[in-house]
């Protein structure tokens, strides 16, 4: 009774700390229902009255094709970051490789060069290919806020998985693809599915890489539809706002399915001992 | 020099990875380990390739940049002088220099104090199950999923000073106006309220499955022995932790450096450069002036990677203190 | 065992490298833009603008298309935002795809001449003679031409006319810097906000100021003349008195705008882009020019973009090319994009057509025949360097750091150190 009373003050405790937390959230779903007019009132509206769906229609009418070009252009990115880092998280766990320590560092430095830095050599790259303003020269660039991270944390969770299995996998003839192809990357999912969601994610919400290399073409991305409303004298920010709305609504969909593996994935690994 | 990952791993494992150096004699042991390594480079050829195509260029083109005198007509036709360290130099002796550096530090290491504390003390409240607990905590995570132009523009509406919302709150007890973003002893402390509120997730993230990751009989154990929450906290929980809280710091420190989106949306680094950090600097070098100036602008952000890598190598020595 | 192994894990990593191959295979057939893709004969010509608010549905994408028929090619046009348009064609020069047409920014202009990537209008035979000579400058550098505006625009004064009147201020009785502070200080007895401007750390910053600048008799030349301190201190003043808001430091036109929408305040500098917002807006509205200090109306900064024509190391392209210019700014057709734009025209013949048709447009008609290029004045490329002081000046006396004086006498030596 007590302890059902004690668990339930701790939802109550929760709810205050999530809605404190989604205030900014919700003020940005409030800006999304007022007219341009209403948003520099003051006082400001607490909540949308006489509010507009000018946003909402303009969404509908526009940003389809955006919300379809980052889904595609966030699957590339997860794919191509999972190629390249999950291979190298087994050999660096595993198979101690020398030299592996100056990639281990090649790939901490990587991480820490501004992404501004990174596009405008990208842009050069990718003039000279043919490759700008298309959805693979995005891809390819926007993996490479990932990749650095998946391989730390399939590193990380590889060298957690017990040598016996795979030497039980060894003594059974399996040669070192399969036991990768066929054990590590099985008893690895959660480090799959935790490199794939902060991938998909950050390519979703990718705003340097696709406004450097792909605000010319036909295949922009969701952050650069909302950019469009931002035009060089005037800004629609309800639409900027119902767009965001919109656009979050598949990445939290996603959120909720995968924090279960989220979870377990990220530093199971690292705890152990 | 050592790996980060290696040693992070062999830390956090003890020494389980025994099994793979099993004594063997001679011959074949050598065999096995060429093959060894031909194997592991041949699973790593993905990556090293892929480094070396979209990462060296990059940062060779930076470096040159940052080494030569380039002026717009050098920059497109070619044959800017090589200057050495001058940019360097006139970066250093530039006023903005000490402000940016003290700016830049203030930003990182605020917010991730506050992002880590907050973000720990969430991971073990959601970590005692509750009714919705699971719920709540994937709410926690949608600040993460917004583009940053537009979090960053609604928290510039809510700190505005005539019509923001958060003045209107603290008007209602009794706290005149605050000029959040326009006063240049508030818009640094604007800036890094927001950054805490977007990073508080990440951290949340990473800490609260490490905290899934510790044995329950474990923390059974010491509630059997009496102790407290705080006591469990302070004696299991924080020090089995700390691998996990020790990649979340690194992580974040490095994203935190790099921050560039928010300062620029809020404050452009200003009001002049009270809220100027290196990475809206080398923008506003580069980027943010009708006539870049890209070689000044490209040795900030070195500056910036040289920091980060000096953190890097603290970060590695630490591990490596600690698997010792 | 062991190689067969090592044979699966390598071909495992070379079915990775091939992977990576064939893509970069698939790189060198993909189509490239710019000059280096087709003939002088027909083919496709492209375009870059800084409009990406207008779509392929919009007016200015239907003329791109009518043109290009016109010339015989096809346009591919591709919209960029403004502030990366700079970065953006230095890099693509760079690497000898600059577009056959670009638009750009009027005080950008100098900045990629003197990078050599324009043509001159000698070069391209492109006819300039119809150009109001004050809107033409911004383009001019060193007796060269390098592009010809699309039309152009200015600051003045937007007025809400309800608010005026319950303050009891006539419009009409604000000739010089006293009267209009005046009027402010009328405002504020009835509980309004006097005044909305953009003091931002960028160059919009600069464009704001530079009425007052100009109209108090400075020279951006000279950073800390007694008239600069004169122009900060007014604004300053406004803000110290509570006539404008302390937001101004950080508002960008549009923001300025906003405010001034919501109905509280008198006044917002701002340009002849947010006419049709305030027509469509909830209260009654006027326009005066910004005042000089002594009377008189000060000279504004021109606004507004040039069609440039970059150069290609194909040269028979510039043909064509100088036939698309004259389509897309030919009267009739300049007409049509500065409505759609809420520009005003850079010939005598569109702003007299303008006029015409709208008499709300007449102000701002005069206000463009007495502006100011920003880079004119043979200022060029040091214009930017100028300006970024001049902002920052802005930026620390309004914010309380420094007094105007001093604010002003630091730029001052900041600019000098920077023109070199």
């Amino acid at each position: 009774m007590n302890k059902a009373l004690k668990r339930r003050g701790k939802t109550v405790v929760g709810v205050v700390l999530t809605a404190l937390m989604l205030f900014p959230v919700y003020w940005m779903v409030n800006a999304s229902f007022t007219t341009d007019a209403n948003l520099r009132k003051n006082p400001p509206n607490l909540i949308p009255i006489g509010g507009t769906l000018a946003g909402y229609r303009a969404v509908l009418s526009q940003q389809l094709p955006y919300l379809s070009n980052s889904l595609l252009i966030g699957l590339l990115t997860v794919a191509l970051t999972l190629v390249v880092s999950a291979p190298a998280g087994y050999a660096l766990a595993k198979l101690r490789p020398k030299g592996g320590g100056i990639l281990s560092f090649a790939l901490l430095v990587a991480q820490m060069i501004p992404g501004i830095i990174m596009a405008m050599g990208f842009y050069a790259i990718l003039l000279s290919t043919g490759w700008i303003n298309t959805i693979p020269g995005l891809v390819v660039a926007d993996s490479t806020i990932a990749v650095p991270f998946a391989v730390l944390i399939f590193t990380a969770f590889m060298s957690a998985i017990p040598e016996e299995l795979l030497q039980a996998a060894v003594t059974d003839g399996a040669g070192r693809f399969r036991t990768f192809w066929s054990i590590v990357l099985p008893v690895s999912r959660n480090a799959v599915v935790t490199v794939s969601l902060f991938a998909f994610l950050w390519a979703w919400s990718d705003f340097v890489f696709a406004s450097t290399l792909d605000s010319g073409g036909g295949n922009q991305p969701i952050t650069l539809g909302i950019y469009h409303y931002i035009g060089n004298n005037d800004q629609q920010w309800n639409a900027i706002m119902a767009t965001a709305v919109v656009a979050s609504i598949p990445a939290t969909v996603l959120l909720v399915i995968a924090q279960k593996y989220v979870a377990a994935g990220i530093t199971a690994g690292s705890v152990k001992d | 020099m050592n790996n980060g990952s290696q040693t992070l791993d062999r830390s956090v494992r003890g020494r389980a990875g025994a099994a793979n150096d099993a004594p063997a004699s001679g011959r074949a042991r050598r065999s096995r380990n060429r093959s060894s390594q031909l194997a592991a480079w041949a699973f790593l050829t993905p990556l090293t390739v892929y480094l070396l195509a979209f990462y060296a260029y990059p940062l060779y083109r930076n470096l040159d940049l940052s080494l030569r005198d380039y002026t717009v007509y050098s920059f497109v036709h070619g044959g800017a002088p090589f200057t050495g360290f001058a940019n360097y130099t006139a970066v250093i002796h530039d006023p903005t220099f000490v402000k940016a550096l003290v700016n830049t530090l203030l930003f990182t290491f605020i917010s991730l104090l506050f992002q880590f504390t907050i973000g720990m003390a969430l991971a073990v409240f959601f970590a005692q199950h509750f009714p919705l607990s699971p719920i709540l905590r994937a709410l926690f995570l949608v600040p993460w999923l917004l583009p940053l132009i537009v979090s960053a523009s609604t928290w510039s509406w809510m700190l505005d000073s005539g019509s923001g919302v958060v003045n209107y709150g603290l008007h209602f007890l009794g706290i005149g106006p605050v000029n959040w973003l326009t006063s240049p002893s508030w818009s640094l402390a604007s800036v890094i309220i927001a950054n805490i509120w977007i990073g508080i997730p990440f951290n949340l993230v990473l800490l609260y499955s490490g905290i899934q990751a510790i044995p329950a009989t474990l923390s059974e154990a010491a509630a059997i022995d009496g102790a407290g929450p705080w006591t469990k906290f302070r004696r299991i929980t924080f020090p089995l932790l700390r691998p996990v809280s020790a990649i979340t710091l690194m992580l974040g420190m490095v994203y935190t450096l790099k921050v560039f989106d928010i300062i620029w949306i809020m404050t452009k680094g200003g009001p002049v450069d009270a809220s100027t950090t290196f990475a809206t600097w080398s923008y506003r070098l580069g980027f943010g002036n009708l006539l870049p100036e890209f070689g000044p602008g490209a040795a900030v952000g070195n500056l910036l990677v040289v920091m980060a890598l000096i953190a890097g190598l603290v970060y590695i020595r630490v591990q490596r203190r600690q698997a010792a | 065992m062991h190689t067969d192994s090592f044979r699966r894990a390598l071909g495992a990593g070379l079915a990775a490298l091939a992977l990576t191959a064939s893509a970069a295979a698939c790189s060198t057939s993909a189509t490239s833009t710019g000059s280096s893709g087709s003939s002088a004969a027909g083919g496709t010509y492209t375009i870059w603008d800084p409009y990406p608010q207008l779509d392929s549905g919009s007016a200015w994408v239907q003329l791109l298309t009518k043109c290009g028929t016109e010339a015989g090619v096809t346009v591919k046009r591709t919209a960029y935002d403004t502030t990366a348009l700079t970065s953006k064609e230095l890099l693509a020069a760079q690497q000898g795809v600059s577009p056959d047409v670009l638009i750009v920014d009027n005080p950008v202009v100098s900045t990629l001449a003197s990078a050599g990537v324009l043509t001159t209008t000698a070069q391209t035979h492109i006819d300039t003679s119809a150009v109001e000579s004050n809107i033409l400058a911004a383009g001019q550098i060193n007796g060269s031409t390098y592009g010809i505006p699309i039309g152009a625009n200015t600051l003045a004064l937007y007025y809400n006319k309800t608010i005026l009147q319950k303050a009891g201020v006539d419009p009409a009785s604000i000739t010089n810097w006293a009267t209009l502070t005046a009027a402010l200080a009328k405002v504020k007895a009835i509980g309004k906000t006097g005044i909305t401007f953009s003091a931002i750390g960028t160059e919009e910053g600069s464009f704001q100021f530079e009425p007052w600048f100009w109209g108090a008799g400075a020279n951006l030349t000279s950073l800390s003349s007694s008239q600069a301190v004169a122009a900060l201190s007014l604004w300053t003043t406004w803000i110290k008195d509570g006539y404008a808001p302390n937001s101004v430091l950080n508002d960008t036109q549009p923001d300025n705008w906003n405010e001034f929408a919501a109905g509280n305040t008198a006044f917002s500098e701002n340009g002849t882009w947010e006419l049709s917002a305030a027509e469509k807006g909830s209260f009654p509205f006027g326009i005066i020019d910004i005042p000089a200090q002594n009377g008189g109306n000060a000279p504004t900064p021109t606004g507004g973009e040039f069609v440039t024509v970059p150069v290609q190391s194909n040269t028979s392209r510039y043909a064509t090319t100088e036939k698309l210019v004259a389509c897309l700014t030919s009267s009739d057709n300049a007409y049509t994009t500065d409505t759609a734009l809420s520009y005003i025209g850079a010939t005598s013949a569109v702003q007299t057509q303008q006029g015409n048709t709208t008499a709300a447009l007449k102000p701002w008609i005069t206000a463009v025949q007495t502006a100011k290029g920003r880079t004119s004045d043979n200022l060029g490329t040091k214009y930017p360097k100028i300006s970024e002081q001049l902002w920052t000046a802005v930026q620390s006396a309004l914010s309380g750091s420094a007094s105007p004086q001093s604010a002003l006498n630091t730029a001052q030596s900041a600019a000098q150190n920077a023109i070199g």
